[in-house]
């Protein structure tokens, strides 16, 4: 393997890049259909940095899974070219791209131990004896299964077996981890256990890492930077805050956190600030990647950046009036009526809410940059 | 994968499913090149064989092959007029079976041409017999001496339209219809009629059984898709047990119970059912009784597979929505048994139509099946064209039927045990 | 029994109408199996019951006869050889036709499985033919490659069968981990799917042991089967000695059918 890539290396007629800042994967106009009518993935393209926790987010048939199962060399692109340290590997088979790869199921063979399967990998790479048992130790011991090597996995509990597939995936000591919704059948209490635990192991090694979920609050948590996707395209890619605060598009917005959507138009932009006109007549400033006159914009506006208005520094006041007040515990979740007709919901710490009553009138205000002009 | 993007621009559809096809043709290639070996396995000994065999049903070497001087002299004569061949054709027939009896070919294209017309193989084999008597001169005279029927013309048609190399006589004989001196296709006689009957039969027997286990198995395969698991478990047992043991054995078995001194007439006669001994064997009640035995699990498997796939749930949620109890099992709950049914009464169906073994063991003369008449064509008879028309008929049913079952159920819900 | 608790009075009479009657079924089917067993001990040579004496004079006979005991050898090694080359055939099929990207896999499993369908009598006397043009009737080699067409079907059913539990995840991750394909079909693929392998092939033994009618067509006095030889004998005149033939045949199946439940069983585990 690693004379192959050295060779591979030499032969390339491109000179070779410094490895630091070269990127670890990149994606050059990948498609892939499976029927010949629909693309799955449309036009992917994308750089996975070194030593990153990358995930890719969306909903189910967005092509995020097909997009890892193309990395990981279970499926073909129909089109475009990977890249694997600068090495094109469509044609490359799985065993020898030397990735490790966690699946959903996480696919432990049932007729071995734990430790076999953990020194499956070993097996092929010509590692034996005394160092194999070393390297499957040190692995389980580096997920937390110290002395449960002779175990069946039919006899571990979920969080356990999930944390085989994770050693076994990792003690061959691979250049890029591939994780494939591997925390979807622990429950969630286990599951965020997880997502620290993958996260401090993904930083103690420095490995590359690139992680599949449909779960939003999974992708925050764990992400150096999110890619999300929908009908076969990334959306928007940047790290987690960004995302969450500055969503780029409508299905972003809607995707990631709760968001009231309301219709509006344009009227014109000033420093930096784009104004908008409600339905029914009122001026909002708001902010977002600029647009010309489209005919389909919409203002996104998380619920808990609505707060009582205290006349504070923030840009936009309104009158609502309060439809209705559920509780939460430490929140309160208010349903109002704004803008004419519509409706919109904001959420309040508990002790601030406690004075709004249903039926009432109520004044709010949030800052321009809490409220995104998108287009679809 | 249900949000997947339609594409719009047509243009590029054409390219993009020759990249697919391009991008899948490896693995295709390699699944096929595993599946290879089996399938030219099965071609080789099993597909070739048979269609090599079904062809003897419309092969016709006999007077091709016995005949040829013969069949070129009457290739100018016209067949349909009123007199006999020329000289020239006596001539012929003389030359040819005078070589066949060198050549020991004379029998069986007398044998053949009997089938035609009952009567050919003594004319044949007595012009052999003569063959030192033929002197010089005309030879129509000296044939008709022999027999008058040389003078006319439909014997020398019958030679005539036999010199083809295919014949479509074993094909019309198994429908009991005939090709008359002209070439008309007609009914054959009423008491030569007999294979219609035969067909019949096998499809009534075949019927006969699959209602049986449809009776029996339906009710059996409903009970022990109810059963607590460990008893449902045991009955299933004695469902799958009795398709492990050999058919002949179970065949065997039947021979004995339903002799005339057999298992059954004893109990029976201990009972005071009957007073003198039933005739058992050799009946057409014992060959559909040891088929249905044989046949029932078959039947019961795929309609219990179903069953116990349709939840518990569906027949509480009937009767609290106020169905009586009848009501709710036919309405709701039969139907969803029918995929079952389909596949096992057409399964049963299937395998019945082609039953050899047990009527050839259990039955009487009038209960042999279409088998039965194609293995007597070939053990006893030698006719091998006739054996292939019955088996092309057997065929053609069991094919329909295994295309109905492939269309309704499919090859890959077959299951074994 | 098995009702629930809502059921109608007349509903549960209905029941248990239904459940006597299954279990009348089950007798009918069960029975026959077991009616030569006793007569292949009984000392009289007719098939008559309650049995007076107990003997094994059928079972001595039988092991005592060159013919039988022949008989029994020559299915024996056709049933063992065809089993193998339908196994290996029949599972390298299914694993072929398991693949998603099989082509055209309605119409090759339709001719895979049509052997089983197949009116024996057909495949008998097709065999018989081209056999016939090739020497190999009344041969060995012949009667084996015909047992082995006819229980293909059986084995692919079955390993097809396993491979539908098979999760092909586990061949994705044997090849991320480094194993290429034929390391990954010995080391993960082959030892998951080895008992449908194993039934499948019991299957395979079982329907070559038990075939008469090919047998029939295609073997001569050299080679003539077990089967062959009850078949001739229940022609001419049923004697006990078929009895104790039909229960060894019997007890075989048995023996057979037990191993493949046995090994479900393990498998289940």
């Amino acid at each position: 393997m690693n004379t192959m890539t050295l060779e591979r290396r030499r032969l390339g007629d491109e000179p070779s890049p410094t490895p630091a800042a070269s990127p670890m994967v990149v994606f050059e106009r990948v498609q892939k259909t499976y029927d010949g009518r629909t693309l799955v993935v449309e036009d992917l393209n994308l750089a996975v940095r070194r030593g990153e926790f990358l995930t890719m987010l969306g909903p189910s048939g967005s092509g995020k899974t097909t997009t890892l199962m193309m990395l990981g060399g279970f499926e073909q692109p129909t089109n475009g070219r990977i890249l694997l340290e600068g090495q094109a590997v469509e044609r490359l088979p799985p065993e020898r791209r030397d990735i490790g790869f966690v699946f959903q199921n996480y696919a432990l063979f049932p007729h071995m131990t734990v430790a076999d399967n953990v020194g499956f990998p070993l097996r092929y790479r010509g590692i034996r004896g005394a160092e194999a048992a070393r390297r499957v130790a040190e692995a389980l011991a580096m997920v937390r299964l110290d002395g449960l090597g002779e175990r069946r996995p039919a006899q571990l509990s979920g969080g356990q077996q999930q944390r085989v597939a994770l050693a076994r995936a990792m003690v061959f000591k691979p250049k890029l981890i591939l994780m494939d919704e591997p925390l979807g059948a622990l429950d969630k209490q286990l599951r965020e256990h997880m997502q620290i635990e993958i996260r401090r192991i993904q930083q103690q090694l420095g490995i590359t890492m690139v992680y599949v979920t449909h779960d939003q609050s999974e992708a925050l948590t764990m992400s150096d930077r999110i890619a999300v996707f929908n009908d076969g395209r990334i959306q928007q890619l940047s790290d987690p805050v960004t995302l969450y605060d500055r969503p780029e598009n409508r299905f972003v917005a809607g995707f990631i956190g709760d968001n009231n959507t309301l219709p509006c138009e344009f009227l014109g932009s000033e420093n930096g600030l784009a104004f908008v006109r409600m339905k029914d007549g009122t001026r909002l400033a708001a902010s977002g990647p600029a647009h010309p006159a489209r005919s389909d914009l919409t203002v996104s506006l998380r619920p808990e950046r609505l707060g009582l208005d205290d006349a504070g520094s923030a840009e936009n006041r309104i009158k609502a009036r309060v439809l209705d007040k559920t509780f939460l515990g430490d929140r309160v979740r208010l349903t109002l009526e704004a803008f004419g007709t519509e409706r919109l919901v904001a959420s309040l710490p508990a002790a601030e809410g406690a004075a709004v009553l249903p039926g009432r009138d109520v004044g709010m205000a949030f800052s321009a940059a809490d409220c995104r002009l998108l287009a679809r | 994968m249900t949000q997947t993007l339609s594409l719009t621009s047509s243009a590029s559809a054409p390219n993009l499913r020759a990249a697919l096809r391009r991008a899948e043709r490896p693995g295709r290639l390699g699944a096929l090149a595993l599946a290879l070996p089996a399938l030219l396995f099965l071609i080789v000994t099993f597909a070739a064989p048979i269609g090599l065999f079904l062809t003897t049903a419309v092969r016709n070497p006999e007077v091709r092959d016995t005949l040829p001087q013969t069949a070129a002299a009457l290739a100018g004569w016209d067949g349909d007029g009123p007199a006999a061949p020329g000289e020239a054709a006596f001539a012929a027939l003389l030359a040819d079976l005078t070589r066949a009896k060198e050549d020991n070919t004379a029998a069986a294209l007398g044998k053949r041409l009997n089938y035609e017309s009952a009567g050919m193989r003594s004319r044949i084999m007595s012009v052999v017999r003569h063959l030192g008597n033929f002197k010089d001169g005309a030879l129509a005279p000296q044939f008709a001496a022999l027999d008058p029927v040389w003078a006319s013309p439909d014997l020398w048609a019958i030679i005539k339209r036999n010199a083809a190399p295919v014949t479509p006589y074993y094909l019309l004989t198994a429908v009991d219809l005939q090709q008359d001196a002209s070439g008309a296709i007609t009914r054959v006689a009423e008491d030569q009629a007999v294979f219609l009957g035969i067909l019949g039969r096998t499809l009534w027997i075949a019927g006969l059984v699959t209602g049986a286990t449809l009776l029996l198995g339906f009710p059996t395969a409903y009970v022990i898709s109810l059963a607590p698991a460990r008893i449902a478990g045991f009955m299933l047992l004695m469902v799958l047990l009795p398709l492990w043991t050999s058919l002949l054995v179970r065949t065997t078995a039947w021979v004995v119970l339903l002799q005339t001194d057999g298992v059954i007439n004893q109990v029976l006669l201990a009972l005071g059912l009957t007073t003198e001994k039933l005739q058992l064997m050799l009946t057409r009640f014992g060959t559909v009784t040891a088929m249905t035995h044989i046949q029932l699990p078959f039947t019961i498997l795929p309609i219990f597979s179903v069953m116990k796939s349709i939840p518990e749930g569906q027949m509480r949620a009937a009767r609290s929505l106020g169905a009586p109890p009848f009501f709710a099992f036919w309405r709701v709950y039969a139907p969803q048994t029918l995929p079952g049914v389909t596949a096992g009464c057409l399964m049963t169906f299937i395998l019945s139509l082609g039953y050899y073994i047990t009527p050839a063991l259990v039955g009487g003369p009038r209960d042999q099946m279409l088998s039965n008449f194609i293995a007597t064509y070939i053990n006893r008879d030698l006719n091998w064209g006739m054996a292939a028309a019955l088996a092309g008929l057997l065929l053609v049913m069991t094919l329909s039927i295994y295309l109905l079952f492939l269309r309704l159920v499919g090859a890959e819900r077959i299951k074994l045990g | 029994m098995w009702l629930p608790a809502y059921a109608t009075r007349s509903e549960r009479l209905c029941r248990l109408a239904v459940v006597l009657f299954a279990f009348a079924v089950l007798a009918f089917l069960i029975g026959p199996l077991f009616v030569v067993f006793p007569l292949s001990v009984s000392k009289d040579p007719f098939f008559t019951f309650p049995i007076r004496e107990y003997s094994w004079r059928w079972y001595a006979d039988f092991f005592q006869n060159a013919r039988w005991m022949h008989s029994l050898v020559n299915s024996l090694v056709a049933a063992a050889a065809s089993t193998l080359i339908a196994t290996f055939l029949g599972t390298l099929a299914a694993l072929g036709i398991s693949r998603p990207g099989f082509p055209a896999r309605k119409a090759v499993m339709a001719l895979m499985i049509s052997p089983m369908i197949m009116p024996v009598v057909i495949v008998a006397v097709g065999a018989y033919m081209f056999f016939g043009s090739l020497g190999l009737t009344n041969t060995r080699t012949g009667l084996v490659l015909a047992h082995a067409a006819l229980a293909i079907p059986f084995v692919v059913v079955t390993v097809l069968s396993a491979l539908s539990t098979y999760d092909s995840n586990l061949s994705r991750a044997g090849a991320s981990l480094g194993a290429g394909p034929v390391s990954v079909f010995f080391a993960v693929t082959l030892p998951l799917i080895l008992p449908g392998i194993v039934s499948g092939a019991l299957l395979a033994f079982a329907v070559s042991f038990d075939e008469v009618i090919v047998a029939l067509f295609l073997t001569g006095a050299d080679q003539r089967t077990l089967p062959v030889q009850m078949f001739s004998g229940i022609r001419d005149q049923i004697n006990p000695t078929i009895m104790a033939a039909a229960s060894l045949l019997t007890t075989v199946s048995i023996a057979l059918f037990v191993l493949l439940n046995l090994i479900r069983r393990v498998k289940r585990a």
